[in-house]
């Protein structure tokens, strides 16, 4: 991993076109603001790799337990709110 | 709109993947069971040395399950889906399948938005909503 060491309202790029810039350090808290195209999606790693978890698990599920969901409805409103 | 999505978008583009499976892009919708089942095969169309042959996910409309549930979709995701308005964006989550099926599970953290005429999808990352990626299809009795 490249380490950097870097100041309060100081910048690394990635790319030509993605800046990382460190706003504030407070205590054990760092806040930082990134500017990257659109194209490029920005997560908290920790949020992200929880989805790809959660897509991961409901990936393809047997064929056998699709037959079961098919008929598996919504509840009604009353069931909602008992 | 009709009791089904599959009838209505037969076809979607993931430019950008999904996460955990950022090389699968392009999907089938197809119903799952009967014209009454609130339920889809999102199918991919993609395969490769890399992916396994025909990921799906079972999805649906996230209001017939949870009426309360309003997304947040931020400007990036719009700008990128090409949405104008809200009319535009169509909104499924994925199904992770239990058994028993009553124990299944939707995610709400992260919906998938269609531009509904473009076709065009992505999964969008809803940071800091308090929606999980299980939350209960049917409520616990």
């Amino acid at each position: 991993m490249l380490v950097l060491t870097r100041r309060a309202n100081q910048s690394i790029m990635i790319g030509a076109d993605v800046v990382v810039t460190v706003l504030e350090v407070r205590g054990d808290q760092v806040r930082i603001g990134i500017d990257a195209p659109r194209s490029i999606s920005v997560h908290r790693e920790e949020v992200f790799r929880e989805l790809e978890a959660a897509n991961r698990a409901a990936a393809s599920p047997a064929s056998g337990a699709l037959e079961g969901l098919a008929a598996l409805r919504p509840p009604t409103e009353r069931e909602r709110r008992p | 709109m009709s009791a089904n999505v599959a009838e209505e978008l037969p076809e979607l583009h993931f430019a950008g993947g999904l996460p955990g499976f950022p090389d699968v892009r392009r999907f089938v919708l197809v119903r799952l069971g009967d014209e009454h089942s609130p339920f889809s095969v999102l199918r991919s169309l993609d395969d490769g040395p890399d992916i396994a042959p025909a990921v799906e996910f079972v999805v649906t409309h996230p209001s017939l399950f949870f009426p309360d549930y309003e997304p947040e979709i931020d400007d990036d995701i719009a700008a990128r889906l090409e949405l104008k308005s809200a009319d535009d964006a169509l909104l499924l989550v994925i199904v992770t399948v239990a058994d028993p099926v009553a124990a299944s599970t939707a995610n709400l953290l992260g919906p998938i938005v269609v531009n509904r005429h473009t076709r065009a999808a992505a999964q969008a990352v809803l940071g800091n909503s308090g929606y999980a990626t299980r939350e209960a299809l049917v409520p616990h009795r």
